[in-house]
């Protein structure tokens, strides 16, 4: 038992962290978000490069091999980046394309040519709420009944809609005549889902993390009454309750990962509980950091924005905060506590 | 990381089971006072006899000598298989015992650790006092050298089970004139020792386990000094880390158990409505589904704490996360469980009421809950001071 990386672990955490802070510095992240397509074909297909796209793929399915565990590690790098474009859509659809036997098209997402966009059923009449999809080639819609990668131009209606998020792209449109590229069903779809949720959770935990760091640097730096605000207990106090919220979040997320690779009959539990608490300590993390920065941090200048938006898009996609907390009451208690 | 456990973990952890299942009392546990000495010191005794006392000692002490991950296999067990909270061994155990493990000579080792071990004594703790909480080093209490003993006069508090203790870990100060942390002396007091007058203190949940102690010219053997004179400080806080440390892993697992039940009770009373069970109000049941998915994290944490304890050997300032999030989290569990029974709270002998009344020492025993944001600020995220 151990919830601390090795060192496998340890070198997807720091190689993904260089990659970004070098190919997606925060200039270059402003820049895809004021640009109508956030995905860089070019940087794109370097990621896919790294093999990201298949890191928990199997090795016969092209994949690099890994579980959901070390897929965490990448997704809360991109989550503490603030990395801009439809990354997990895209791994989720290369797992519906290769699980559905959809080989060609799980080889092109793998190898980068192919961006899949995100589609959540929005309502019972068939319409979705699509993101980052727009200007991607495939749009993975997850509904109640199935995962469905579609072909994106065969969305006949996709109409944008402004995003709460700069960093997303939001539309509204119905997958009509979509050619559907591959679909897989009941417990293959389910697990696709539970993926997805585990890995927007490590999103969350990345910006839960990014928020609690720049807010204990700020508080070391800005001086007021001649010494530095982390000096005073009301700040001291409020990036301590940061941190607290950052150890549950990670701990919790790394310990449902680990679950989900085991199979494990608490895993239900525990990764309907990391999403709603991540997405909780997300915001409450955001919100304190815009605090802690005082009048910079309401300008639209400052980043600390681009953390609160991303948390309340991350906190709703997957399914909200009451949906999963009625799934952690359903399930049985966790086996720690359950009579022998 | 992983969850595995290896074949010589996973069967420790049977063989835990299977002794816990046959042994933890069934008997009624008395309430306090010299009938629950009497029981908890049985109750250790079997441990003892059993091999079951000191397990996170060394075994060259009369230890179990377990690993940090199988004395989390134990505590997860004992939990779970219902067994009682140390609570008058608990000092000598988790906090007097290592300390002498760590610090003392030989012959204070071989004299004191055994009758620990076997529950023949109870050991209380002097550090608090009335000036000096959150702020230890400030203690007064005040010790002479006078030929070969110690001649102690002041006064200590919060001193849980002084009115039943034979021996106290005590601070006291042998040079006012040394800046603070380095006039203090870590003494073992005899609490029979003429001088010392102990008045319990009714605590606002009705329990009087707390006590003051009062000690006019007590006389202490100079022997009976662990470490050197003036050195106290640096003895107690090897006593401080322990505490924030493995002591805590039983407390979780005892945690998530009360939120099942609570979940158990919420199903079967009537709720706010009258006519259906007190689950189905909408609010009852999202506390009670953030309670539980809180409780996940706060193992997940706890699994995080002693996976960096097991490779830095001793737990750092990150305990204090953990410690914030367990006494924030109880109290809340506390108060949730007072809208689940409903009108019952007016039933002072309901024990969710004496659970709730409880609760309010959570944020503040060990280090108030402002103290540990301190550490967390200073020491985990490294603000100034």
């Amino acid at each position: 038992m151990d919830l601390l990386p090795n060192a496998d672990q340890a070198e997807i955490t720091s190689s993904v962290d260089a990659f970004l802070t070098a190919e997606f510095p925060r200039a270059t992240v402003r820049e895809l978000i004021a640009s109508t397509d956030p995905v860089d074909r070019e940087r794109w297909k370097r990621c896919a490069g790294l093999g990201w796209f298949g890191l928990g793929l199997p090795e016969e399915d092209g994949g690099v091999g890994y579980g959901v565990t070390e897929e965490a590690l990448l997704f809360r790098e991109i989550g503490r980046h603030l990395t801009p474009g439809p990354l997990l859509a895209t791994v989720l659809g290369a797992r519906v394309a290769a699980a559905a036997g959809a080989t060609r098209a799980a080889a092109e997402i793998l190898d980068g040519h192919s961006v899949v966009g995100l589609a959540e059923p929005a309502g019972t009449d068939g319409s979705a709420r699509v993101l980052d999809g727009v200007s991607a080639d495939l749009v993975l819609l997850l509904g109640p009944d199935g995962a469905t990668l579609t072909e994106r131009a065969g969305w006949a209606t996709l109409t944008p809609v402004g995003c709460v998020d700069p960093a997303s792209r939001l539309a509204h449109g119905r997958p009509g005549a979509a050619a559907v590229v591959a679909r897989v069903e009941t417990e293959k779809a389910a697990a696709i889902r539970e993926r997805g949720v585990v890995l927007t959770a490590a999103m969350l935990v990345g910006l839960i993390e990014a928020t609690r760091d720049m807010s204990t640097r700020y508080a070391c730096q800005r001086e007021q009454f001649g010494r530095p605000i982390g000096t005073f207990q009301a700040v001291k106090h409020r990036c301590a309750d940061m941190a607290v919220r950052a150890e549950a979040a990670y701990s919790l997320t790394v310990l449902a990962a680990l679950l989900v690779d085991r199979g494990h009959p608490d895993a239900a539990l525990h990764v309907a509980a990391a999403k709603a608490l991540t997405g909780v300590h997300a915001v409450a993390n955001a919100a304190d950091n815009i605090q802690n920065h005082g009048g910079i941090g309401v300008t639209a200048e400052h980043d600390a924005h681009l953390y609160l938006k991303r948390a309340h898009v991350l906190a709703t996609l997957f399914g909200s905060r009451p949906e999963h907390l009625r799934a952690v009451l359903a399930a049985p208690g966790a086996e720690q506590v359950r009579d022998s | 990381m992983d969850l595995d456990y290896t074949h010589a973990e996973l069967d420790f952890r049977e063989e835990v089971r299977t002794w816990l299942a046959a042994n933890t009392p069934r008997d009624t546990r008395p309430p306090g006072g010299q009938e629950l000495r009497a029981w908890e010191c049985a109750w250790q005794r079997r441990q003892f006899d059993a091999g079951w006392a000191g397990v996170s000692w060394p075994r060259e002490y009369g230890g179990r000598g377990l690993s940090l991950i199988e004395l989390m296999i134990w505590y997860e067990e004992y939990a779970r298989a219902g067994a009682p909270p140390a609570t008058m061994m608990f000092v000598g155990l988790n906090h007097g015992g290592p300390t002498l493990i760590a610090r003392a000579d030989e012959q204070q080792k071989a004299y004191h650790l055994p009758r620990i071990l076997r529950g023949d004594v109870v050991w209380c703790q002097g550090f608090s006092e009335p000036g000096a909480g959150s702020d230890l080093a400030s203690l007064r209490t005040r010790a002479v050298i006078d030929g070969d003993e110690l001649v102690v006069t002041g006064q200590k508090i919060w001193t849980s089970n002084a009115d039943v203790a034979e021996w106290q870990e005590l601070l006291v100060r042998t040079d006012p004139d040394a800046p603070r942390h380095k006039g203090i002396t870590w003494v073992i007091c005899d609490m029979r020792a003429p001088g010392i007058e102990v008045r319990p203190i009714e605590t606002l949940s009705g329990g009087a386990h707390f006590c003051e102690v009062f000690y006019d010219e007590v006389r202490i053997p100079l022997p009976n000094v662990v470490g050197r004179i003036n050195d106290g400080w640096s003895v107690a806080m090897s006593t401080l880390s322990f505490e924030r440390g493995t002591a805590f892993l039983a407390s979780q697992v005892e945690l998530a158990r009360t939120v099942e039940d609570l979940i158990d009770v919420a199903r079967e009373r009537t709720g706010p409505d009258g006519r259906r069970p007190a689950i189905a109000d909408d609010e009852i049941a999202h506390r009670l589904a953030t309670a539980r998915a809180e409780v996940a994290a706060l193992r997940a944490m706890t699994y995080a704490a002693v996976s960096r304890a097991a490779r830095a050997d001793q737990p750092g300032p990150e305990a204090s996360l953990l410690r914030v999030f367990y006494s924030e989290l109880y109290q809340r569990v506390a108060a949730l469980a007072l809208d689940v029974v409903g009108a019952e709270i007016l039933d002072a002998s309901n024990t969710w009421v004496s659970g709730y009344l409880g609760s309010f020492q959570a944020t503040i025993a060990a280090g108030t809950k402002d103290i540990q944001r301190n550490i967390i600020g200073e020491r985990v995220l490294g603000l100034p001071r």
